[in-house]
């Protein structure tokens, strides 16, 4: 336990010693004082006798009241610090645990959090981290509430008479051990009931989402039939469930509470003098309300396990992602280089690649990029354009070498926006004026012509923005943080041609002091390119536009191709 | 509300359940009535023992049947209750989406999905607790508090008029209570909703976030979100972790008094009734006293929240509904034009007329292409001749007959329509094409599949046709030849074909092309697709 390392529980407990603290020692006081209201409860009933029968006074009575007033007053305030503690204690747990997670989260790979996928990521993050709050919670709470609660009786009740004590409590454990058998049951029961409600929503989904094509094929009344068919195996599963487990918690009550046959039964021998011990009303009334309570008590004990075994799935299943990022080292062949005079701010040398198990996408490829310079990379589909951009962050193995003299920024395909504003976008919490990133993309006047300019809200993945302006918002986000190579990957895929000339003409600018690598489809921009490279089939190539267009005649073929068609296409894309 | 489209379901229910709703209430009453009596046969016990009596085994066993009825009468309370409420929801459920078939096709196309499936789930649910935790289980409550009120003032006048003076204000204690853990309770809700997004976010943005080193604003970012549900939390436990102390001490408070002022003895203590049984049966009537106080507070937040989804669920059931037509068996006529269309007016917009006096013929056999600026009404012309639209003025006649008029069954043998996109649907690959239409067979499936070129690829797969569709087993292109397949499946009179939006690359595009070629032969086509006129010709009009 010392020195607890993270992916282990007293990791969080350990920060809360003050906390637990507190709750064991007012827990303590509660749940023993506990049994002192049964014990008063007898009390007062055997005073109230005794001045019927003239042997006790009012003053008595009046003393014993105030003592039970005042017991119970600081046994229930007890109770409420150690409710409230045990609260903060899980709540505290529960921030501790999803700063962690979220740590961790965000500094996996994409191709890590893409083989856990969203909705698992989603499910650990919010719904696992709080049932294993939850649980330390529930489990905390009835280490006294149930644990130490339960002996206390248990004590009190041995005290005034041990037989009746053992043989009344011989029923609890009975309906323990139903619930016990029956938990399969109820377990499996929700499952399918949570599975069936999964089924309807989904079939809800369906049936709404894809409304309008069921109504041209003419199969509303089919599907309708079959929406009918999922709503009456939810009502079953839905009735079933909760039978099981609402239903027979009065069921356990009642087998629990069997034994108050024996408590009545030897009790009353008992105060009448003819049982195993002499008892007073006082100790009957004691005796039969602590046994209640005790019963009650047990027959909710299955419930505390349930909690306990839901809560350790969800951290067995979060263990793993609360180790934080310094312990996990992503590992990337890239070699990089201090900034030095020379102007070289790349060099890629004798790089292969491939995909596991497939030929390879290029061997032996190298080129160099310097600052100042773009560079535009081109090829028919597939070639292998996105893996070289990709591979330029270091995400994958490659054999050769790749040198860079300074820091990559990249802009992909997806645009990667975040739900917040314009501006938060953009900036990402930098301080800067962002009517300049704006305008180096066009879309300054665009913006101010919002209701809420720059702090309009985009949504989630900007999607309340047309696809090109979700492209130039992702652009100008890039190039605010533009350091010494600058990585485009298909940036004006869906922008129009007259607003691409000008984007890039500002681009020219701004990147005089970096390099830029610039992947595309759309060529029409390429015969300004400092250098072009080619990516074939077979072949790499590193050269310029003029030399390409008189000694490669697929990129010649490309570029007319498009050069021809491009009057009808392109710019449709952007309108709203 | 009395009027109201759930109200209506809930009528239904209970006449179409009498059986189950007499039982719901003779159960409740019962239980109500079986839970009162113990403490009065354990009143009976300890008046025997104080007067010095043996009791009788008979007493101790009545004692236990009467606890054990209790508990078995609560039982069947709480099933029945659960499926009185199921039935209700189930009924309201089946309305709602009867009401699907009649809304208009705008409804669709103006909501958001997921804004729609919210009523069927989240607001049908809040109606599901209406009834289960709500309305019945508050008229139990209720009841529970006056039969222990009316005992305890029976047995003891002078508790009676304590509680009657203690027990308002201790509800109110507790509505207000309640009233601030809900608040706490709906901003830890929006703030689990904003953490969920931003986790969200950051999967989405993973790659860019790395690259520009923003892993620390977003921690940032997400630590408000986080503190925000802590705060709520906070609030929401303080609340939660005082209220069972106050009652229980309110509870010890009320018994010592009552004791102390029985000790006075004489008048006050025949006021307080008090004798050892009766102490004993009241002391355990004032401890039950303050469970339904509590649930009623409880249920009364379950009606409001329910009332507010069935508001809702009543505006879904007002929304505006189409024309009910008078539909006409379909029969084709060999002499009339497939297509017939004659002063057509329309638009989505009553400011905005789209189609101005549209007149066109379209022989049965023809291929006909149409060309027109992006907005000039080709996929609206679809549309209305679809039914899902109804013109404005003007006539649309299929074979002779009315488009709106023609009954859902004949819909899949007279058209075959290719979407701009591929629309999936759940399940297998099969489903994709059949839509679970039962008319549609297997065999059927496998010639549609086969005259668009899909049919040997999906041979191969492990289950075949049976295989679950999801997008990543096919590309943009075989999606376009599935949505083909689907449309020709019914071996449908008249195809039409949308302009296909997919970015295909010029092999795929061949493909496609070649399956649309196949699947117009001995059809009456009607294409926006330029790519396809520049295949296969036919008559070219321009839409302006």
């Amino acid at each position: 336990m010392k020195n607890p390392k993270h992916g282990q529980i007293w990791y969080y407990l350990k920060p809360e010693k003050p906390a637990l603290a507190v709750i064991t020692l007012s827990g303590i006081i509660y749940n023993v004082g506990m049994t002192a209201n049964p014990w008063f409860e007898g009390k007062l009933v055997q005073y109230l006798c005794d001045i019927i029968d003239g042997t006790k006074a009012f003053h008595n009575m009046l003393k014993l009241a105030l003592v039970y007033t005042a017991v119970i007053l600081i046994i229930q305030s007890m109770r409420f610090v150690k409710r409230l503690y045990v609260r903060k204690f899980a709540n505290h747990i529960n921030r501790a645990m999803k700063e962690d997670l979220y740590h961790s989260m965000i500094s996996k790979s994409k191709a890590d959090l893409e083989t856990e996928g969203v909705g698992s990521l989603m499910t650990k993050a919010i719904f696992d981290v709080d049932a294993c709050a939850e649980g330390i919670r529930k489990f905390t709470t009835e280490i006294f509430d149930t644990g130490v609660v339960m002996i206390a009786y248990f004590v009190l009740l041995l005290g005034y008479d041990w037989r009746l004590t053992i043989i009344s409590m011989l029923f609890p454990p009975i309906a323990y051990m139903i619930a016990n058998r029956l938990k399969k049951i109820v377990t499996e029961s929700a499952k399918s009931y949570k599975e069936s409600a999964e089924r309807l929503s989904a079939a809800t989904y369906d049936r709404i989402g894809n409304a309008l094509t069921y109504r041209i094929y003419g199969q509303e009344s089919n599907q309708n039939a079959l929406y009918e068919k999922c709503l009456v195996d939810y009502e079953a599963k839905a009735v079933k469930a909760n039978i099981w487990e609402n239903a027979m918690q009065p069921i356990y009550m009642v087998i629990s509470m069997a034994g108050c046959i024996c408590v009545l039964w030897f009790g009353g021998k008992n105060v009448s003098g003819t049982g195993w011990a002499q008892w007073d009303i006082a100790a009957f009334v004691t005796f039969l309300s602590c046994f209640t309570k005790l019963s009650v008590k047990s027959s909710k004990a299955a419930k505390l396990f349930n909690s306990v075994q839901k809560a350790s799935v969800s951290w067995n299943r979060i263990k793993l992602w609360l180790t934080p990022k310094d312990e996990i080292k992503i590992e990337s062949q890239i070699i990089h280089k201090a900034k030095t005079d020379e102007k070289t701010a790349l060099e890629v040398e004798h790089v292969s690649f491939c995909h596991k198990g497939c030929p390879y996408l290029f061997s032996d490829i190298s080129f160099s990029a310097k600052l100042g310079e773009i560079i535009g990379i081109t090829g028919p589909i597939a070639c292998g354009k996105s893996t070289l951009g990709q591979l330029l962050l270091g995400e994958m193995p490659y054999e050769g070498t790749i040198k860079m003299y300074g820091d990559v920024s990249y802009m992909g395909h997806e645009t990667e926006l975040i739900s917040g504003t314009i501006e938060e976008n953009i900036l990402l919490g930098d301080k800067a004026d962002v009517q300049d990133a704006l305008s180096w993309v066009q879309m300054d006047e665009e913006v101010s012509s919002m209701p809420k300019g720059i702090k309009t809200r985009i949504g989630n993945g900007g999607i309340t923005l047309s696809g090109g302006q979700q492209a130039r918002i992702a652009l100008a986000r890039t190039l605010q943080h533009r350091k010494e190579i600058l990585i485009l990957d298909d940036p004006f895929s869906s922008i129009d041609m007259e607003t691409e000339r000008k984007i890039f003409s500002t681009l020219k600018e701004l990147a005089k002091n970096s390099a830029v690598l610039l992947f595309s489809h759309r060529l029409s921009l390429f015969p300004q390119m400092d250098k072009v490279i080619w990516i074939g089939k077979d072949s790499f190539i590193v050269s310029n536009h003029q030399e390409l267009m008189s000694e490669n005649p697929e990129y010649a073929a490309f570029y007319r191709a498009q050069t021809q068609t491009n009057d009808n296409k392109g710019g449709s894309h952007d309108e709203k | 509300m009395k009027n109201s489209a759930v109200m209506k379901a809930v009528r239904k229910t209970i006449t179409s359940c009498k059986r189950l709703t007499a039982m719901l209430i003779l159960t409740v009453i019962g239980s109500i009535a079986i839970g009162l009596v113990p403490p009065l046969v354990l009143e009976w016990i300890i008046n025997l023992l104080t007067e010095g009596k043996e009791t009788s085994f008979a007493l101790v066993m009545g004692y236990f049947l009467l606890l054990s009825l209790s508990g078995f009468m609560d039982a069947k309370k709480e099933s029945l209750i659960t499926m009185f409420g199921q039935k209700i929801t189930h009924q309201i459920r089946s309305i709602m989406c009867q009401k699907l078939k009649a809304l208009l096709a705008d409804y669709y196309t103006m909501q958001d999905t997921g804004a729609a499936v919210s009523r069927f789930v989240g607001d049908v649910d809040t109606i599901e607790n209406l009834f289960t935790s709500g309305i019945i289980s508050m008229a139990a409550d209720a009841l529970r508090l006056l039969s222990i009120l009316a005992i305890i003032y029976l047995k003891s006048p002078g508790l009676g008029l304590m509680l009657l003076f203690v027990l308002p204000l201790l509800y109110m204690m507790t509505r207000s209570f309640q009233k601030r853990m809900l608040s706490a309770q709906m901003d830890n809700r929006q703030a689990v909703g904003s953490s969920n997004n931003h986790i969200l976010d950051t999967i989405r943005s993973i790659r860019m976030l790395h690259n520009l080193k923003k892993e620390p604003y977003m921690e940032k970012k997400y630590d408000v979100h986080i503190q925000e549900r802590f705060a709520a939390i906070n609030k929401s436990n303080f609340y939660d972790s005082v209220y069972s102390p106050i009652i229980m001490s309110v509870n010890a408070v009320l018994i010592a008094v009552m004791m102390v002022l029985s000790a006075k003895g004489g008048n006050m203590m025949a006021f307080f009734g008090m004798s050892a049984g009766t102490a004993v049966a009241v002391i355990s009537y004032v401890g039950k006293i303050f469970e339904p106080l509590e649930s009623i507070g409880m249920e009364i937040q379950n009606i409001q929240s329910a009332l507010a989804g069935i508001r809702r669920i009543n505006d879904f059931l007002n929304e505006p509904e189409k024309k009910q037509q008078a539909q006409a068996d379909f029969k084709e006529k060999e002499n009339l034009p497939a297509i017939s269309i004659q002063q057509l007016h329309f638009g989505y917009e009553r400011e905005k007329e789209i189609l101005q006096g549209l007149t066109l013929t379209v022989e049965q056999g023809e291929h006909i292409t149409m060309i027109g600026r992006t907005g000039a009404g080709k996929s609206t012309i679809f549309k209305l001749l679809l039914g899902i639209y109804e013109p404005w003025s003007g006539t649309i006649e299929i074979f002779g007959h009315n488009s709106t008029a023609i009954k859902e069954k004949d819909r899949r043998f007279i058209f075959g329509y290719v979407e701009q996109e591929f629309h999936a649907v759940p399940g297998s690959i099969l489903e994709q094409i059949t839509l679970s239409d039962p008319s549609i067979s297997r065999e059927q499936a496998i010639d549609a599949l086969n005259v668009v070129g899909l049919w040997e690829t999906i041979k191969d797969f492990p289950d075949g046709l049976n295989t679950i569709y999801a997008d990543s087993l096919f590309s943009q292109g075989q999606m376009q030849l599935i949505s083909i397949a689907r449309a020709i499946a019914s071996n449908p009179r008249i195809l039409l074909l949308d302009e296909i939006t997919a970015d295909l690359d010029s092999e795929t595009e061949h493909r496609v092309l070649q399956a649309l070629q196949a699947a117009s032969e001995n059809r009456t086509v009607l294409s926006i697709s330029h790519r396809l006129y520049e295949y296969s010709g036919g008559r070219c009009i321009t839409i302006s």
